[in-house]
């Protein structure tokens, strides 16, 4: 195999070939490269997306609940979380159950009831750790002191496009709303604010203050739950390490993607159907390049003749036909790279796109470009390698004259 | 002796079997210019062929300076191809991608040679086949001569022991066949090339030094 003859055979054939094949040739790499990278960035987006909704509604970073045995969280230590470097902030909840009540006219019919997950937030320390105050569509977030006062997810409270419109109160903002506790305790509260998330489960919420909660359960100082929020996502094993030194030995600490359960379960399906999707489009890219070397392998058929009468290998000639796919696949990843990072990422970055799990951009990471390259380059090798081999195996006088 | 043929055989098997080359013997001496001449399907290109190592043989046996040729591998066939013969088809059989320049260095690009040698070797030999002045024009800027001039060209540039021409002339102008005629008689004389040239121009006769007579694929008379 002569591999300086067989570069100096595909250049010339690029630099002197049909120039409209060549434009269409590389156009085609493009899209089949742009198509590659798309289609895995924006399910990474989606993905991303989904965990990010979990740590900025539901989870925070890290969460420390009680032991199985234990009803509450009872420690002195909760309060020094705060001070480990690195943790922005961390909440205390207590978690009840609740039957609400609405009575629109107040006259004992039409009575409207649910039940909803009830929980206590400490107005200022939640602020630190999710964005549940960033939520609010109606009204307005709690204050430390408010005690007669709640604030109920959309789905609770109805009127903004939930998907259990159904089963909500169809409440506003001041409207009073009836709380019956699980132990029993029932209480007249008013709709204080109203906040929509991208999570059904979170919109299915009601809070209210800790300090009401607690003269409700006659407890002080516990918690049901404590969510533990940090500078960094991914650093969370050594947080949870320093926190258990704080003095949490049997209390259950798990970060925020062990907690996702079903989620991750649909984020792996989402990582299936990209790799699916990226298989197909690969084999689609190889196909094409299949093609494009088929089809110049039938119009060369006679210059193969040629090569081979004077002597070149059938791997040299093989082996040109293959730089040119090879060099197709390159240009193919050069231009669409560049439009995947300078135009196609930008404009989803400025204009992501409402998805229900949230706000999806693309996701562009070096894994998805390096896989990306990979198998575009292996398809050019794979598709340019096959057609030229059967075009380089004719014998000498039928490539010459058929 | 530079090639020696005995009892060769070429059956083109097909729906109907064609006996193109019955059983040839012959003899060419290095340094000898010799046509093959025969009415059309007497099997000139067809013995052309199994000479030049374009094509295998039924039987028979092929010998090039001492070297039974007809035994050789794929790729040992293609390296004698490119270290040892050299060939002019009747339509040129150039690349319409590459220049005359290009063209003619291919051959020396093949063999190992550095960018300074291939160039001055190439541009040397298009000069001597009068083509200095269109060393950088590709086939489709050439008039047929000058496009026959530079297969000749290639086909000389590696030094071939042996140059194979088939109808070289076939499709040119009278005036241009002269020219292509004479160069061939004069590389003969002056360097001692060997050639085995196809034609069916009686009148080629008198550039050669021997006619060899085919018909239905066997030698008439030396
Ligand atoms: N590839 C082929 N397949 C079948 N028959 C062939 C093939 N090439 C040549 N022939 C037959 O072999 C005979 C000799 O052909 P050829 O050598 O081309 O004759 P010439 O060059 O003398 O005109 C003819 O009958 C021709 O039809
Ligand atoms: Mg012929």
């Amino acid at each position: 195999m002569n591999v300086k003859t067989a570069f100096f055979l595909a250049f010339n054939s690029i630099k002197r070939g049909n120039k409209g094949t060549l434009l269409m040739t590389i156009l085609i790499m493009t899209l089949a490269y742009v198509n590659l990278v798309f289609v895995s960035s924006i399910f990474g987006g989606i993905v991303e997306a989904i965990n990010q909704q979990a740590i900025d509604y539901q989870y925070a970073n890290i969460v420390i609940e009680p032991s199985p045995d234990d009803r509450y969280i009872d420690n002195k230590a909760m309060g020094m979380i705060k001070s480990i470097p690195g943790v922005v902030g961390s909440s205390a909840h207590y978690i009840d159950k609740s039957v609400i009540e609405y009575d629109a006219f107040n006259d004992g019919k039409d009575i409207k009831r649910g039940q909803w997950a009830l929980k206590s937030i400490n107005p200022i320390d939640e602020k630190n750790v999710t964005k549940i105050h960033d939520a609010i569509i109606e009204g307005s977030y709690l204050e430390e002191r408010d005690t007669n006062k709640i604030l109920i997810g959309k789905e609770v409270s109805g009127g903004h496009g939930g998907n259990l419109e159904y089963l909500s109160l169809g409440v506003s903002v001041g409207d009073k709303i009836n709380v019956t506790f699980a132990n029993g305790i029932r209480r007249l509260y008013e709709v204080k604010g109203i906040f929509s998330t991208k999570s059904t489960a979170m919109d299915q919420t009601v809070f209210i203050t800790e300090k009401e909660m607690e003269s409700v359960l006659k407890v002080r100082n516990q918690a049901s739950e404590i969510l533990v929020k940090t500078q960094v996502v991914g650093g969370e094993d050594w947080y949870i390490e320093e926190i258990r030194s704080l003095g949490f030995k049997k209390e259950d600490i798990k970060k925020w993607s062990e907690l996702m359960g079903f989620t991750s379960g649909a984020s792996s399906s989402f990582d299936m159907i990209s790799i699916i999707l990226g298989v197909i489009g690969t084999v689609v890219a190889g196909i094409t390049i299949f093609i494009i070397i088929f089809v110049s392998v039938v119009n060369k058929r006679k210059q193969i003749g040629i090569l081979k009468a004077i002597g070149m290998t059938r791997g040299t000639i093989v082996l040109h036909f293959v730089i040119q796919a090879l060099f197709y696949g390159l240009v193919g990843i050069i231009i669409g790279a560049a439009t995947i990072l300078f135009i196609i990422r930008p404009y989803f970055l400025s204009n992501p796109l409402d998805f229900p799990v949230g706000w999806v951009s693309l996701k562009v990471t070096f894994d998805v470009i390096k896989t990306s390259n990979l198998s575009l380059m292996a398809a050019a090798l794979i598709g340019g390698f096959f057609p030229a081999y059967r075009g380089a195996k004719e014998s000498i006088l039928t490539s010459l004259w058929g | 002796m530079i090639i020696e043929v005995k009892n060769l055989k070429k059956t083109y098997l097909g729906r109907i079997p064609t006996n193109a080359l019955k059983d040839v013997n012959l003899v060419v001496k290095k340094g000898e210019f010799v046509a093959l001449m025969g009415r059309s399907g007497s099997g000139k290109s067809t013995l052309l062929h199994q000479l030049g190592l374009l094509d295998s043989p039924t039987s028979g046996e092929i010998i090039i300076e001492g070297q039974s040729i007809v035994l050789f591998s794929e790729k040992e066939k293609a390296r004698f191809r490119l270290e040892k013969l050299g060939y002019v088809f009747q339509d040129y059989a150039l690349l319409p991608e590459l220049t005359a320049l290009e063209s003619v260095y291919l051959p020396l690009m093949l063999l190992g040679f550095n960018k300074g040698e291939y160039i001055a070797k190439a541009t040397s030999i298009l000069e001597k086949v009068g083509l200095g002045d269109r060393l950088h024009h590709l086939p489709k800027e050439m008039s047929g001569g000058e496009q026959q001039r530079v297969a000749i060209a290639r086909a000389l540039v590696n030094k071939p022991l042996i140059l194979f021409a088939d109808e070289p002339t076939a499709n040119l102008d009278t005036e241009s066949s002269v020219v292509i005629l004479k160069l061939f008689r004069e590389l003969n004389k002056k360097i001692g090339q060997t050639i085995i040239m196809v034609t069916h121009e009686p009148d080629d006769k008198k550039y050669v030094d021997r006619v060899i007579y085919l018909k239905d694929g066997i030698i008439q008379s030396k």
